[in-house]
């Protein structure tokens, strides 16, 4: 019961902050516009006969090349959902952090923790389930009869699913190294930039293949066709190493969390 | 009492950010990313035994290193909103427009210190890395890298617009990061219409590679979103309350 309670709380906190909406908007209108746009430009492509100006023809690829967006929200949403908790008041009112009020309604540390990731899973997965169907719709709907669907629906069931956990697990990732730093800029530097062209992990690799055992680019294979470079594991063992970084770096934030001071 | 002149708002400024420990670490973090990213792409040439210069190894950072540029350039337009220091600056310095152009001399005058320190440094490394491995480290070609402190300084004007536009310095960096990141090589991939967006035109700076945009438009281009933006916050900054 407590714990429905706690995380009904830190639900509602991220609900209602203005960075969680963000975070939220990105991962949800972000993907469906990019998708919009894609998917127009896909149409006029095959349209006008030359299906070689675009990665694929398929509905599924064209709406599934938004993912990125989806990431930066699981992001932004992890990282805010304990970061918030760290930014200064106005000076004009008290200059508090709202952590020790937090701390005084919820005393058990590791509750808190729990509860916190427990939302940021809620609300990434529900993003997921309402983005990923709205995007894959939007786009057979404006590629239309040009489309050729390449994606079984079995295969883009298991994509999509694929792509959720990897958005979860970065969303909980970006709360765990957000509860270290105890300051959302540095996190979120990191982490966006990781996740894009210009990743360091991915930079890394031409240095060691040691890099490839890092969580974001172990669980890349969870999105397939986005990222192709080669090398590096498997989709499914690339997702138990990208798990398991995920709750390495949650075990070592409840831990630091438990013993520092507010 | 009359308003200070813009000489001594453009001193207070960068007063300001000289003392700002945040901006200090943003600056000399950038600096040092540089370094190890310049080396990084040297080294991992050598080891692959791909030619490269130090230039080229120079303008391979740059994607990275703009995220640096970004917060260095957030940073004068949100430190003030943290607290309540906006107030006091502004009872010092009434003239609002007179405020904002020091403001945006002293962040020029921070993030082209920090474009141009941080190039030069990742040259200097690329050029030891490979000079280390018996490597010469070819040739300058010093219009690339001048075109390279180019983008970088837009990349943080274009942050400053931004931030300019919302205050804090967390919904900055993530709307430009989401942009510059993200979105832009998305829609890239997608469309030849994402060569107008403002880092991809401001690229032609240092690797002209666009079939319309020239180095000249293109950094046009990119200083037409910094203008449109920053036009409108500071229209918004000098006509409400603060």
């Amino acid at each position: 019961m407590r714990l429905i309670r706690a995380v009904s709380a830190e639900l509602s906190k991220c609900l209602t902050l203005p960075g969680g909406r963000a975070g939220i908007a990105v991962a949800m209108l972000g993907s469906i516009a990019l998708t919009v746009l894609n998917a127009m430009t896909a149409r006029r492509a095959l349209a006008s006969g030359q299906p070689e100006l675009i990665a694929s023809a398929s509905p599924f690829e064209t709406a599934f090349a938004a993912m990125p967006l989806g990431t930066v929200g699981a992001v932004v949403l992890g990282v805010i959902a304990i970061g918030s908790e760290y930014t200064p008041n106005s000076p004009d009112a008290g200059g508090g952090r709202q952590i020790g009020t937090t701390l005084t309604a919820l005393p058990q540390r590791i509750g808190l923790l729990s509860a916190k990731a427990v939302a940021v899973v809620l609300l990434v997965v529900g993003i997921a389930a309402v983005t990923l169907p709205v995007s894959i719709g939007v786009a057979r709907l404006i590629v239309g009869e040009f489309a050729v669907e390449s994606v079984s629906v079995a295969e883009a069931v298991v994509r999509c699913l694929g792509g959720t956990l990897y958005w979860t697990l970065t969303g909980l990732m970006a709360l765990a190294i957000t509860t270290l730093t105890r300051s959302a800029t540095v996190p979120l530097i990191v982490l966006i930039m990781n996740n894009s062209l210009v990743s360091f992990s991915l930079l890394l690799t031409n240095l060691t293949s040691l890099a490839h055992w890092l969580p974001d680019l172990a669980g890349r294979r969870l999105f397939t066709g986005i990222d192709t470079v080669d090398g590096g594991l498997d989709a499914v063992p690339g997702a138990w190493v990208m798990a398991a970084w995920t709750v390495a770096l949650l075990l070592v934030a409840g831990a630091v969390l438990r013993r520092r001071d507010a | 009492m009359t308003a200070p002149g813009l000489g001594s708002a453009v001193a207070a400024e960068l007063d300001k950010l000289r003392t700002l420990p945040a901006m200090l670490l943003a600056l000399a973090g950038t600096i040092v990313a540089g370094a190890a990213l310049g080396s990084a792409f040297a080294a991992a040439a050598v080891a692959g035994r791909v030619a490269l210069t130090a230039t080229e190894a120079t303008l391979a950072t740059v994607p990275y290193l703009q995220a640096g540029m970004l917060v260095v350039g957030a940073w004068p337009f949100t430190h003030e909103y943290a607290g309540s220091q906006i107030r006091s600056t502004l009872a010092a310095m009434p003239r609002r427009p007179r405020l904002l152009v020091a403001k945006t001399i002293a962040t020029l005058v921070a993030a082209g210190l920090t474009a141009a320190g941080t190039v030069a440094v990742t040259w200097a490394a690329g050029a030891i890395t490979l000079r280390a491995h018996g490597i010469p480290e070819g040739d300058v070609g010093l219009g690339s890298l001048v075109g390279a402190v180019g983008y970088l300084l837009l990349m943080g004007l274009l942050a400053a617009g931004v931030a300019l536009l919302v205050h804090h310095l967390v919904p900055t960096l993530v709307t430009t990061l989401s942009v510059v990141m993200i979105a832009s090589p998305l829609l890239a991939a997608q469309s030849e219409h994402a060569r107008w967006l403002p880092d991809r035109a401001a690229q032609q700076l240092y690797a002209a590679t666009d079939a319309v945009l020239t180095p000249g438009t293109g950094s046009l281009v990119a200083l037409g979103w910094v203008m449109a933006i920053g036009g409108i916050a500071a229209l918004r900054f000098v006509r409400r309350d603060a």
